[in-house]
């Protein structure tokens, strides 16, 4: 089976510093993954790299077989959801920040129906009426639910998450818990809550921008 | 009407006026001693050469002498733009020089050619201070774009990606920053051609009224020169963003750092 990403050797410098040194990987489809590591030990930065936001110094991402370049970041980011620690929702309502997407040519056409958009919202324990109300009087922990959401209407199936458990109660934890159940999500998260490692199925612990222990 | 000459002792009593906004500047604690005296002086050398410059330049009327003041006044100004705007000359010297050619030429060209209609379309007393006056206002308009776009966008570095990752296109993602950026560009000459003639009146007019002009003639031609700098100002800006995209980022869209000018 092709692995869905795959990270040859890679080492990036920003800033003049090396804040990724060797990483070397694979994520195979369906896997839920867990970056673990101490503060600046690179983790989030696995996830921009990913994303196509730093530049390599050494090495290759390969997404779906095929390198890291203009066109496969485009793929990576038309199927890819993620959710940093306190997302941006880029809209002035909820209901806008959900629809958001949608105006983009590439999803254009395919807007979700109301009972869509309510049917997202209540999978991750959020009331109905929240998208009557605007995006900066909404706390982190439902921005944070909204952003997967809004994931969810766009049929993402590869979830990069940071810290996405960090600011959630136990009711929406488990609603999180839920939807990544789902075995055709595949998940690379970057997070220090135990309950979050303890139902991944694999954990990889980094160390000042090294990869240092793969546990299955 | 002969307008009246300023005899040097009067021009020394005007001097003598910059004491007063020196004085205030003083007395609430900004000392700016220095950055006044520096700006008074260059603009009077500036403006004594540029006399000098333009006495030979009406008096040769040659159409490569002409061209040439304008294509420097160009370079002038795209060095200006940039320094001013935070960014580096080296990356975006040609994508302003081509933005702010094409709209002021047009502009220039459209207001001598079809609507003045001199006998010679290179009349240096009509094509030099109209291509000045569009320049001059058309180099602030593209100082704010380009400032407030790039600051707009390092500023919301975190909103621009996550429109990237919800699936927009680089045009589609800079969209929000770059009508911000044009709007706030425009707005002065928007916003001085609604108080025009209510709240001042306009520097080409009086200039012209003091030369002897019919008031109704200098009415006519501050309204094409106000015509002709929104046209110019709107065209140069919204192609110098629009070709700067082409150079500010890297291929997978993320802005490039090496551009912005720190110092």
């Amino acid at each position: 089976m092709t692995p869905i990403i795959r990270f040859e050797h890679v080492s990036v410098n920003a800033h003049e510093k090396t804040i990724l040194s060797d990483i070397s990987f694979e994520l195979f489809p369906g896997e839920k993954a867990v970056l673990c590591g101490k503060s600046g030990s690179g983790k989030s930065s696995i996830l921009r790299t990913l994303l196509g936001l730093h530049a390599l110094s050494r090495g290759m991402v390969y997404f779906r077989g095929k390198p890291l370049d203009y066109l496969s970041v485009q793929a990576i980011r038309s199927c890819t959801a993620y959710i940093g620690q306190e997302p941006v929702l880029g809209a002035d309502s909820v209901r806008e920040a959900l629809l958001l997407p949608f105006q983009f040519k590439a999803h254009r056409g395919r807007q979700p129906a109301e009972a869509q958009l309510i049917e997202a919202l209540q999978r991750l324990q959020l009331p109905a009426d929240i998208l009557k109300q605007a995006s900066n009087h909404i706390s982190v922990g439902e921005k944070q639910r909204i952003a997967l959401a809004r994931g969810l209407l766009l049929g993402k199936n590869l979830y990069l998450l940071d810290e996405v458990t960090s600011a959630l109660d136990e009711a929406s934890k488990q609603a999180v818990f839920e939807v990544f159940s789902d075995p055709g999500l595949t998940v690379l998260s970057v997070a220090h809550d135990p309950d979050w490692i303890s139902r991944c199925n694999r954990v990889i612990k980094l160390e000042e921008g090294r990869l240092i222990q793969d546990v299955t | 009407m002969k307008t009246l000459d300023i005899a040097l002792p009067q021009m020394a009593l005007l001097y003598g006026l910059c004491v007063l906004p020196w004085l205030l500047l003083w007395l609430i604690g900004l000392r700016l001693s220095r950055d006044i005296a520096v700006s008074i002086l260059r603009m009077s050398i500036q403006l004594m050469l540029v006399g000098i410059y333009l006495k030979m330049l009406f008096h040769l009327n040659n159409p490569w002498f002409n061209g040439l003041w304008i294509l420097m006044m160009l370079l002038v100004a795209d060095w200006s733009i940039l320094q001013r705007a935070g960014l580096k000359a080296r990356y975006f010297f040609l994508a302003t020089f081509t933005a702010i050619a094409s709209s002021i030429l047009f502009t220039t060209a459209y207001l001598v050619i079809l609507v003045i209609q001199p006998a010679h379309f290179y009349d240096a007393r009509y094509l030099v201070p109209l291509a000045g006056m569009i320049l001059g206002n058309c180099l602030q308009g593209n100082v704010i774009a380009l400032e407030r776009f790039y600051s707009a966008l390092r500023k919301s570095e975190n909103e621009y990606v996550t429109f990237l990752l919800l699936g927009a296109s680089r045009w589609e993602a800079v969209r929000p920053y770059f009508r911000l950026a044009v709007k706030a560009a425009i707005n002065p000459t928007i916003a001085g051609m609604a108080t025009m003639g209510l709240v001042s009146l306009p520097g080409m007019m009086t200039g012209q009224i003091l030369g002897g002009s019919e008031p109704w003639l200098a009415v006519k031609y501050q309204i094409a020169i106000m015509i002709c700098i929104f046209t110019g100002t709107t065209a140069a800006c919204i192609i110098n963003l629009k070709l700067s995209l082409a150079i500010a980022f890297n291929p997978f869209d993320v802005l490039k750092e090496e551009i912005i000018d720190k110092h």
